[in-house]
């Protein structure tokens, strides 16, 4: 586990990311989180998410065209990374295999 | 509008390279809001902005353009570490003494404070000033001073000069004998106060009017201490309680003031209101200078053209030329004071001077050390200075690299020191006798001279190895022909020569002081007072001449049952116990002469009043004439003189004197007494003063008896006498020898500081000396070798590295016997009697710092000379 170092948070914010594929931009990414999860999500939160998953190479970024309706400010856009993908792909297969090893009377409740 | 303060705020705060786009984010979020019709965007804004203080995305806190040299300091830090971990004796012994040397400093430092504080607390300290008396001789010239002046000089001066806003005179009392229900105190600290004493002196009132609590006879106002001994916790105004001695009076309680504090020059635990005082014609009388005066000044006033007005004045009163009036600020009486008949024992600003000199260099020689070791190790560093200015280290660089190390060395030291301090507190104040303070932590100019001292040792031990270190040559040093420079070993060796220097002066100085207290406590002060008890008889409470005389005849009986014992050798009386204070005697200003012999001289002459026996029970010698005799009708007009008495008047022969007539006054035919005896000089208080003039004067029924035993069945009998005569009065009595003894405590305080930290300091010198040896022979390790090769013994190498270090101990004593004959003499000088300039034990403490050297040495050189010639040339 200790290789890919991913919070709760910051792995819904990878997984959002990668949802969104090419048009993950904070604003973009807030709303789907929002609508996905039913849950309000503070720009400071997901801003410090993805600029410490973008030290840690989980996340490229590129900067995108300028629009007036953000004040003449360029949109960043967020893309998973190789690194990122494994980390992903590592704390699914936890996940899976824990499942899996589950037997089956522990879950009938 | 908010909005945009907030991207202001929010501006500043961001990451740069983050903010365009979050901006841009915030912004297309509040249009988003807007256009929904969302309530409050403006504030939704700002909440946004306000979750965005993240450490993630925040502006970097060393906002430096070079974050190369952030990288730098990094590394510098932890280099340091490393070099710190690795080097654990040179770490060790640096801690250690850096800790010792602070804690030492600032714990001496805390009790100069402490020293110079005296009297500083009251409001308006600056303009509080006491008028004393100066006796001056024919040419003018000052021949006493006395701490006290008369009663009426206060009011007149307040009356005839405007710069004097407010006044208060007051006496200090004797011991006084006080019961209070079933309970008997014996006070020492009472003092008569008018209603302006606590105007002057601003301690403040718990209980009571301040304005008329003195109003009355017979009023006592108590500090809070001496109120819940005798009452508890109750409101105490009102109670009364009553004195018992020396005469019977009942005081009503009127008042409690807060505890006088420690460090004021006038301590006092009650207040007696001024009208009580018995002696009512003291008010006007000019000569008797029996209290203390103090006035409060307007502010700028000039003390020399002041002290020169109130002089006017006091001619005006006492014209006879021969006495002059000193005003000096109350806050300098404690250290500076040079005044007979002071209130209280005072500190010695010299002490003090000393107690500077012995912190400060404790501290040099802390930093001392870590200047020598780490310039020893210097060589062990060069590779590390070389690889470095190749790579293209700048020297300052360097500077601040070896700075950082020794700025970690002094913060651990610095911390440890602090911790010592607070845990040490307890023992400091008891060594100094006083509680200067409670807690290092809560006494900010603790922390800060701790802060202060850091930094500066930071700056003064790291900065000479720093430049040391960082001059290496890198071809020289990476080619491996390196030496240490000769300037950089003739520093350090001037350094070493400084340790032992120090440490030679304050052993020295430790055995000067011992040597000094030993002599006073045990030097023969012309009396025995061994087996001598002293005991105060109570007043008499006569009213009338007959009720006077049935007391007296009882005071005698009481004698004479006491002389018949066989285990009672003498019992004596006198006015004044010897073993008191400097100023527990009576004297006189008035001009004495004797007649046919010489004029009238002034001069303080000192006078106490003995009966008949008094002489025999503390064996006291005449060297002429002969004692008091009860029988004799004529001897109540006799005295005796001492023989300082008759050095102040140039009389040599003292039988010639015998059978004369001394005279008091200016009077033609009064004040007439004969001499009968001339006393043989004895020290009746501490040794610091020399044996003043003093007359002997008759009084038969003195009430301070001195009881001296045969054996130790005498203090029963005394016991059993006393309840008999006394039956209402405790038996209070004490031996004069601890009476004597008391004397010495501040002196005997002074010697146990001054040991406590000369060891210290010795023992820093010593870690230093230790930690320098094991480097220079590892250093020298080679040459042993070579010399081994060679055919040299253990013995001889040992012998080479022993004049090594006895050199630098010959050059030290060079330096330190001088300056420890300097220091020691005007220590000594404050003594009257004093030993003489003890050469030997100068010498003695060489030797001492000698062996000391030679065992801390002694394992290292024996290590090194022992090694195996081949294992270390092996390499070469």
């Amino acid at each position: 586990m200790k290789r890919y170092q991913l919070g709760e948070f910051e792995e819904i914010v990878l997984l959002t990311v990668g949802v969104l594929y090419n048009e993950a931009y904070g604003v973009a990414i807030k709303g789907e989180i929002e609508s996905r999860l039913k849950r309000k999500v503070s720009v400071g939160a997901m801003q410090s998410a993805l600029r410490r998953m973008e030290k840690k190479g989980f996340i490229d970024s590129r900067l995108g065209e300028v629009n007036r309706l953000r004040g003449g400010k360029p949109k960043r856009y967020f893309t998973i990374t190789a690194y990122g993908r494994d980390a992903l792909q590592h704390s699914q297969d936890v996940r899976l295999s824990l499942w899996n090893d589950i037997p089956g009377v522990a879950l009938d409740l | 509008m908010i909005k945009q303060f907030a991207d202001v705020i929010f501006r500043w705060y961001c990451h740069p390279d983050y903010y365009p786009d979050i901006q841009g984010d915030l912004e297309e979020l509040y249009t988003g809001h807007l256009k929904n019709k969302v309530q409050f965007p403006q504030l939704k804004y700002c909440v946004d902005v306000l979750l965005l203080f993240r450490p993630a995305l925040i502006r970097p806190i060393l906002n430096n353009t070079n974050s190369n040299n952030i990288a730098m300091f990094q590394n510098y830090l932890k280099i340091s570490l490393r070099t710190l971990a690795r080097h654990k004796m040179f770490t060790t012994i640096n801690v250690v003494g850096l800790a010792i040397g602070l804690t030492s400093f600032l714990l001496i430092n805390e009790y100069i404070r402490f020293e110079q504080s005296y009297d500083s607390f009251h409001k308006d300290a600056d303009q509080l000033h006491r008028v004393s008396y100066l006796v001056l001789n024919e040419n003018g010239q000052v021949m006493d001073k006395d701490a006290m002046a008369s009663y009426p000089t206060g009011n007149v001066l307040k009356k005839e000069l405007p710069e004097v806003l407010n006044y208060t005179v007051s006496k200090k009392f004797d011991q006084i004998s006080i019961r209070s229900g079933q309970n008997i105190f014996q006070e020492t600290g009472i003092i008569s106060a008018d209603s302006n004493f606590l105007k002057l002196f601003t301690y403040q009132v718990i209980h009571g009017s301040k304005e008329t609590m003195f109003n009355e006879p017979w009023s006592v106002v108590m500090t809070q201490s001496r109120a819940k001994a005798y009452f508890g916790d109750i409101n105490p105004v009102g109670e009364t309680i009553q004195v018992l001695m020396p005469y019977k009076a009942e005081l009503k309680v009127t008042g409690v003031i807060e505890d006088v504090p420690d460090n004021t020059h006038y301590k006092f635990d009650m207040l007696l209101s001024d009208k009580s005082l018995k002696d009512g014609d003291d008010y006007e009388n000019w000569d008797y200078n029996n209290y203390y005066v103090y006035l409060r000044l307007a502010d700028n006033t000039n003390l020399k053209a002041f002290e020169a007005k109130a002089n006017e004045v006091f001619l005006k009163f006492e014209d006879d030329g021969r006495s002059k009036l000193d005003v000096h600020p109350v806050q300098n009486i404690y250290l500076k004071s040079d005044f007979t008949f002071e209130p209280q024992p005072l500190g010695s600003e010299k002490v003090i001077n000393f107690l500077i000199i012995i912190s400060i260099f404790i501290l040099i020689v802390a930093w001392v050390n870590y200047i020598n070791l780490s310039t020893a190790i210097a060589l062990e560093r060069a590779k590390e200075v070389g690889l470095r200015k190749v790579v293209g280290a700048f020297k300052h660089q360097l500077v601040i690299q070896f700075l950082c190390e020794a700025f970690i060395i002094n913060l651990i030291g610095g911390l440890v020191a602090f911790f010592a301090a607070e845990l040490l507190l307890p023992f400091f104040n008891q060594l100094i006798g006083k509680t200067i303070i409670l807690h290092a932590w809560s006494h900010l100019p603790l922390v800060y001279n701790l802060i202060v001292f850091f930094l500066i040792g930071t700056l003064i031990s790291g900065f000479y190895p720093a430049l040391v270190l960082s001059g290496f040559k890198p071809i020289a040093v990476l080619k491996g022909k390196f030496q240490n420079s000769k300037s950089g070993i003739i520093t350090r060796k001037a350094l070493v020569v400084f340790q032992f220097s120090v440490s030679l002066i304050l052993i020295a100085g430790t055995v000067i002081v011992y040597k000094q207290l030993h002599f006073m406590q045990t030097a023969d002060i012309g009396i025995s007072v061994d087996k001598v008890i002293h005991v105060q008889i109570p007043d008499s409470e006569a009213e009338t001449e007959e009720e006077y005389e049935v007391f007296l005849s009882r005071f005698d009986s009481f004698k004479e049952n006491l002389r018949n014992h066989a285990a009672i050798a003498a019992v004596g009386g006198t006015s004044n116990l010897p073993g008191g204070n400097a100023s527990d005697i009576n004297s006189t200003t008035t001009r004495t002469r004797i007649l046919g012999f010489t004029e009238r001289m002034g001069g303080t002459v000192y006078i106490q009043y003995n009966d008949d026996s008094f002489l025999e029970a503390i064996g006291m010698k005449l060297i002429a004439g002969r004692d008091f005799d009860k029988e004799m009708k004529s001897d109540s007009a006799a005295i005796m003189v001492n023989e300082s008495y008759l050095k102040r008047f140039n009389l040599p022969d003292p039988d010639e004197i015998i059978g004369e007539t001394l005279q008091f006054g200016e009077t033609e035919d009064k004040g007439k007494r004969t001499i009968i005896g001339i006393v043989k000089d004895y020290n009746r208080t501490t040794l610091k003063s020399q044996v003043e003039p003093t007359i002997y004067m008759p009084w038969m029924n003195a009430d301070a008896l001195v009881i001296k035993f045969n054996n130790a069945q005498a203090l029963e009998f005394v016991e059993e006498e006393w309840g008999q005569f006394f039956p209402d009065v405790p038996f209070d009595y004490g031996f004069l020898t601890e009476r004597f003894a008391k004397l010495y405590v501040q002196e005997e305080r002074f010697g146990n500081t001054f040991l406590v930290f000369a060891g210290l300091a010795v023992i820093i010198a010593l870690l230093g000396l230790y930690g320098l040896a094991s480097f220079i022979s590892l250093q020298r390790s080679k040459e042993v070798g070579v010399r081994k090769v060679l055919g040299a013994s253990q013995l001889q190498i040992i012998y080479i590295f022993y004049t090594y270090f006895f050199k630098l101990i010959g050059v030290a004593a060079l330096i330190g016997i001088p300056l420890v004959y300097v220091l020691m003499n005007s220590w000594l000088d404050n003594y009257a009697y004093r030993i003489n300039f003890p050469w030997i034990i100068s010498f003695s403490s060489l030797i001492v710092v000698g062996v000391l050297a030679f065992l801390t040495v002694a394992y290292q050189t024996s290590k090194v000379a022992r090694l195996d010639a081949a294992n270390i040339l092996r390499n070469e």
